[in-house]
């Protein structure tokens, strides 16, 4: 166990200094990586020199894991009102089902009832809100 | 999980780098402190990104103060990963994500109930076999496998080199049982198992 406070994804203690700084999906990274390897292969004639082997293995794993291949997609998933690190963890795994969504990210449970309720009428049912959300982000990657 | 971070540094140029345009130079010294290295809170920084949309300033002789943003991959207990297996033996499993490798499965945190074969010709290694519904399934090089982020720990610098493995400054230790859509992904049947 590490000495370091206390931090569990489960219950959304995340260090503080990951506060200021902003989650990325794999989808996003690989748009950030992509686009620097298209700079390096303008800049040079051998692109492959100045590309170091950890940014060719990162390039290849997010291309690989990345869910959603054009940015439009990727700013329409940004649109959901979760926590940056619940819904990048949404984002690249795509659970088809509430209950492998609730087990990948438990602390969804407790917002999704606060926005569900906002916005229905009569008892929120937070099963439902999360499977709307899941059916939104199923949509949105078979539309991109 | 990856993250962008800001981050504000100060830098010393060498003096023989001062005479090459400065973004160049700045850019090339960040890359040799903070690239494929650990630090900086803790996470393994994967590439600069975006150094001339902030700052550097000289500061006093040939110190800067730059601001840049970097993409830091940092893995979260509780964090569900796809990897792949890199090797197998008695003690467990070792997965690897390309970039970073020194993710480890002990024995206890295998799919279960599960047994181990030796593999002819290979002292070290072993086949592990997970009996899932009656059914045996081993888990071999293209199989991607989702771990859920145990432990994330940061061994201090050995003084002197103590065995033939190159020193690991972050190691992840993962699960594949407990709860939820983990386990191995056959690429035959193309569904996650539910363990």
């Amino acid at each position: 166990m590490s000495a370091e406070e206390e931090e569990n994804a489960a219950e959304l203690k995340i260090p503080d200094e990951f506060l200021k700084a902003k989650c990325l999906m794999n989808c996003e990274v690989s748009l950030i990586l992509e686009h620097k390897y298209e700079q390096l292969q303008q800049m040079a004639d051998d692109p492959m020199n100045q590309m170091s082997q950890v940014f060719e293995k990162s390039l290849q794993y997010v291309k690989r894991f990345s869910r959603y291949k054009n940015p439009d997609a990727v700013r329409q998933v940004r649109e959901y009102q979760l926590a940056e690190f619940e819904l990048c963890v949404l984002g690249n795994l795509c659970p088809e089902t509430v209950e492998e969504a609730i087990a990948m990210v438990p602390s969804i449970k407790v917002p999704i009832i606060s926005i569900a309720a906002l916005y229905t009428r009569g008892r929120a049912h937070d099963d439902e809100a999360i499977e709307k959300m899941l059916n939104d982000l199923s949509l949105i990657k078979k539309f991109e | 999980m990856f993250f962008l971070s800001e981050i504000e540094h100060t830098l010393m140029l060498p003096p023989h780098l001062l005479n090459r345009p400065l973004d160049e130079a700045i850019k090339e010294q960040l890359d040799l402190i903070f690239l494929d290295k650990v630090s900086l809170s803790l996470s393994l920084s994967l590439s600069l990104y975006f150094l001339h949309l902030l700052t550097y300033t000289l500061l006093a002789d040939s110190y800067f103060l730059v601001k840049f943003r970097l993409v830091m991959f940092r893995p979260f207990v509780g964090e569900i990963i796809t990897a792949r297996l890199k090797e197998s033996t008695v003690d467990g499993l070792r997965l690897s994500l390309g970039f970073f490798d020194d993710i480890y499965v002990p024995v206890p945190f295998l799919f279960s109930p599960n047994r181990n074969e030796p593999v002819p010709g290979h002292r070290n290694r072993v086949n592990w076999i997970w009996n899932y519904m009656d059914e045996d399934y081993s888990v071999d090089a293209e199989d991607e496998i989702m771990f859920k982020v145990h432990d994330v720990s940061y061994p201090p610098i050995p003084l002197e080199p103590k065995d033939v493995k190159p020193f690991a400054p972050m190691v992840v230790t993962a699960l594949l049982h407990g709860g939820g859509d983990l386990g191995v992904k056959h690429l035959d049947c193309g569904e996650g198992s539910i363990v």
